[in-house]
């Protein structure tokens, strides 16, 4: 009889430990492609203003990301994507995963309309901008009394002096390293970018998974030289004191970073709901004041140690064919990279 | 376990349980269950690709790369592996080396450590940053790549290969070195034609356990390999980066080749041809003095190994409690304050830990009741139990995605589908476990029980069920753990509402939180080492590894 209640008891533990998970009604499941800092505190005012509870799955690379949606298109399991460029986001709604949605908070916030499909199907949110991220610590030890000058454009990266020393988030599972990639295209033609960089990997110590993982390791010192969004690099020399020297040289590239709805989600309401959020002060405060990202609204103060967003110089970006060649442009680059 | 031939069946016996309708019905629950949860997801993923996918791997210069990659790594992993275990398991048999206990405590400690401990604990010691590299050499080190690798496995595994060949040379008859010796031989000799020649099978044996570990070891590859291709973060990286299912299939099918090969080598071969039974043990012949070259030899090995375990312990605490590694050494908490926002993912660990133990737990102690029956076709249970331990985590993980992705069958997005997949791969521990139990059980006492017109069921309630309550918590235990700290399985499982703290250490990791991954990892290793002590007093014994994840 003893062993029976045992066994009972065990039972109910394993059922009341499953029954705690079960859904509720007023919550929504939130992709993201930013980091958790941000993303929890953004989530967190969310529920507050809305009483919504969020449950969010963050993996700073919007690739992969990208990559869940697709392979859950027959029974979505999330609300929202948000983070990462629009680039991330337009297949998807031509794939016809996305639910059309006109915010009238994003109108009412005077967005400039260029951050917004309009179809409806992706919002921008905030922006930012590729740059040259510099290790100063090993910089002054190894490259000052070699005379190097300081990179200022991306040809600069091919210095023979930096082999073994350069890293970059991988074009393969994140937004970044797929704009710049395409960003080279841009700027040199398809033969001559292929070729710049078949060069740049003969420099490269490695092309890592996420977006943040650059940063990390260059401000660790496994590298010297780097290419992240410059809003990564800021950060982590203001908040994280980091030995960091951030540049963003001509024809850089740039992200709208945008939020989705996915069509089929569990709570399409409460999705818009977020969608709507995070066109208010609040997020894209939070966004430019942990994130460094610029804000699309103009009345939120630009990041602390940033250019204003109009002043940089970019690279005539085609979106439509930057979209177009995506998976082409990764099959070759796994093809002759290989990494 | 002994495979005895279906020819001897009794038949007798096999009638009586035909006619018992509670065997019937457990056997075919438990086929049934295997065959759901072992082999339908092993055969999806097998038949997901076509056979012109398959005809194309060669032509894939990355994976023919990635393949090379990972065979080479398992090869030189393997081999230092084994020869630090051997010689670790070496010095803690010989009763007159110094601090054998000691040295067999603290090499057991990476086996209870998540996956990804010892790569990430380097790259705080040994990194460009590193404590030792940097502040204490003054040397730029880079430790990514196929050499860091290399270091993190064998310190990794070796413990493995020692146990395994621990219970080899404690099995070793001293009296059949007397005999040498008294024949004239000198220590050398001794060594070399009787200890060793007698553990040869042992030692290949805990070679092929630690090759299948090492194939499979995707928490120490996905951190520190870098930029060096391997099958098993290949596919994990063709899921999460391109959402390739057929591509995540591919790679995990030619990852399995090599191991369900080194799996059948171990299983039917090379355990057969274990010599030390021959002689039987006990003797109780005092062994003589080691040779003292060899004594301090091993002895400076084993402190040497020590100290490669203490750093995986120390840096990761130390990296937890310090405020900016290798650059502000001050003491902060920090990152313990941001460990603390992650408390929940440590309680769905524990959840989905202990989902899982009851799991293993329950299926390997009905198993093996089922397997200890003369039945028909107990073999082919007894080898789907088993099976699980030829199959890499990251074979597992996505082979439940494409098994219970959609309906009828529909587990993505709940944690049954983690505690399941956890559960059926720990399989084969829990289920040995109960098989060595069951043993010892006097088979005249269930006779007599039997006799009396006791019902088979009746018989597993009133006898085994106290009689192997050990075995459930030894599998429970062993279940519990090895899912808190998988990464392999759970990398390809996880949900918004149900992500586990390795998870979420992993991110943090690579998104540079270093200290408070850190954090995190320190806290998930106070749950596990809670559990292991519970078990240790529950048990007393620490139960045989088999490959991480």
């Amino acid at each position: 009889m003893k062993r029976l209640i045992a066994m009972g008891l065990l039972l109910a533990l394993v059922l009341v430990g499953v029954g705690v998970s079960q859904a509720q009604t007023t919550r929504i499941v939130v992709y993201s492609a930013l980091p958790d800092l941000e993303t929890t505190m953004v989530n967190r005012e969310f529920t507050k203003r809305t009483g919504i509870s969020v449950e969010a799955l963050s993996v700073a690379a919007a690739g992969t990301i990208a990559a869940r949606i697709r392979a859950e298109k027959d029974k979505p399991r999330a609300d929202i994507f948000t983070g990462g460029s629009r680039d991330f986001h337009i297949p998807l709604a031509r794939e016809g995963l996305l639910l059309a949605y006109k915010s009238p908070a994003f109108a009412e916030a005077k967005v400039s309309p260029v951050y917004i499909d309009p179809d409806g199907f992706w919002h921008g949110w905030y922006l930012g901008a590729l740059a040259i991220i510099i290790n100063t610590d090993r910089w002054d030890r190894e490259m000052v009394p070699r005379r190097v000058p300081k990179p200022a454009t991306w040809d600069d990266f091919l210095r023979p002096e930096f082999r073994g020393h350069f890293i970059m988030p991988s074009p393969i599972t994140t937004g970044g390293g797929y704009i710049f990639t395409a960003a080279q295209i841009f700027r040199l033609g398809e033969d001559r970018a292929w070729a710049y960089l078949r060069a740049l990997n003969a420099n490269a110590s490695q092309f890592t998974p996420t977006a943040p993982g650059t940063i990390t390791l260059l401000a660790r010192g496994e590298g010297i030289v780097g290419m992240q969004w410059a809003h990564e690099g800021i950060g982590a020399r203001l908040a994280g004191m980091q030995p960091l020297e951030t540049i963003v040289p001509p024809d850089t590239g740039f992200e709208v970073g945008a939020v989705s709805i996915i069509k089929g989600g569990p709570n399409p309401e409460g999705a818009k709901a977020y969608v709507d959020f995070l066109a208010s002060r609040t997020p894209q405060d939070i966004n430019a004041k942990f994130g460094y990202r610029y804000p699309v609204r103009a009345d939120v103060p630009v990041p602390m140690g940033a250019t204003r967003f109009e002043d940089l110089k970019f690279v005539k970006y085609d979106l439509a064919w930057a979209i177009d060649n995506m998976t082409r442009v990764r099959e070759r680059w796994t093809r002759e990279i290989g990494r | 376990m002994v495979f005895e031939p279906v020819a001897v069946i009794r038949w007798g016996e096999v009638r009586r349980h035909a006619g018992d309708p509670g065997v019937a019905l457990a056997f075919a629950g438990a086929a049934v269950m295997l065959g759901l949860f072992v082999l339908y997801p092993a055969f999806r993923v097998l038949v997901y690709p076509a056979l012109q996918d398959y005809l194309e791997i060669p032509r894939s210069l990355r994976w023919m790369q990635a393949a090379r990659n990972s065979l080479v790594m398992m090869v030189i992993s393997t081999l230092t592996a084994t020869l630090a275990g051997l010689i670790f398991a070496f010095a803690v048999t010989r009763p007159d080396v110094p601090g054998r206990r000691f040295f067999r405590s603290i090499a057991v400690l990476p086996i209870f450590a998540p996956p990804f401990m010892v790569a990430f604990a380097y790259i705080l010691m040994f990194g460009r940053q590193g404590l030792i590299t940097k502040t204490v050499l003054g040397l730029d080190a880079n430790i990514f790549g196929w050499h860091g690798l290399w270091l993190v496995q064998t310190v990794a595994f070796f413990p493995l290969a020692m146990l395994i060949i621990v219970g080899v040379l404690e099995g070793i008859n001293p009296s059949m070195e007397h005999a040498a010796r008294n024949l004239g031989a000198d220590e050398w000799a001794v060594v070399r034609t009787v200890s060793l020649a007698l553990a040869r099978p042992g030692i290949a044996g805990a070679a092929l356990v630690v090759a299948i570990s090492v194939l499979a070891d995707f928490g120490n590859a996905v951190v520190i390999a870098g930029g060096f291709p391997l099958l098993a973060t290949e596919a994990w990286f063709r899921m999460e980066g391109l959402a390739d299912l057929k591509g995540a299939a591919l790679v995990v099918a030619m990852l399995i080749v090599p191991t369900v090969c080194l799996f059948l080598l171990e299983r039917y071969w090379v355990s057969r041809r274990v010599y030390t039974t021959v002689t039987g043990r006990g003797s109780r012949v005092e062994r003589p003095p080691t040779h003292p070259v060899l004594k301090w030899g091993t002895f400076l090995f084993c402190c040497l190994m020590s100290v490669m375990i203490g750093l995986v312990y120390f840096g990761v605490v130390a990296g937890s409690l310090t405020a900016v590694w290798g650059r502000d050494w001050t003491v902060s908490l920090a990152h313990w304050r941001l460990a603390m926002d992650r408390i929940p993912t440590l309680l769905a660990s524990v959840k989905i830990g202990a989902m899982a133990g009851v799991i293993t737990g329950v299926v390997g102690v009905a198993v093996a009741f089922l397997t200890s029956r003369r039945l028909p076709l107990r073999q082919v249970l007894d080898f789907l139990a088993v099976l699980p331990g030829a199959l890499p985590g990251v074979f597992v993980g996505v082979g439940f995605v494409l098994a219970f992705n959609r309906p009828p069958l529909e587990l993505v997005g709940t944690p049954w589908i983690l505690a399941l997949a956890l559960a059926f791969w720990h399989l084969p521990m829990g289920y040995q476990a109960a098989v060595a139990t069951l043993k010892q059980v006097e088979r005249s006492i269930e006779e007599a029980a039997t006799n009396l017109g006791a019902s088979g069921l009746r018989v597993l309630w009133d006898i085994y069920v106290p009689l192997l309550r050990r075995a459930f918590l030894g599998a429970f235990t062993v279940s519990f753990i090895r899912s808190v700290t998988n990464v392999s399985i759970v990398v390809f499982l996880v949900t918004p509402g149900n992500i586990v703290a390795t998870f979420a250490i992993l991110n943090m990791i690579g998104n540079g939180i270093w200290g408070g991954a850190a954090a995190l990892t320190t806290m998930l290793l106070l749950i596990t080492f809670a559990s292991v002590g519970v078990a240790q007093a529950v048990v007393g014994r620490t139960l045989r590894s088999m490959p991480m994840g």
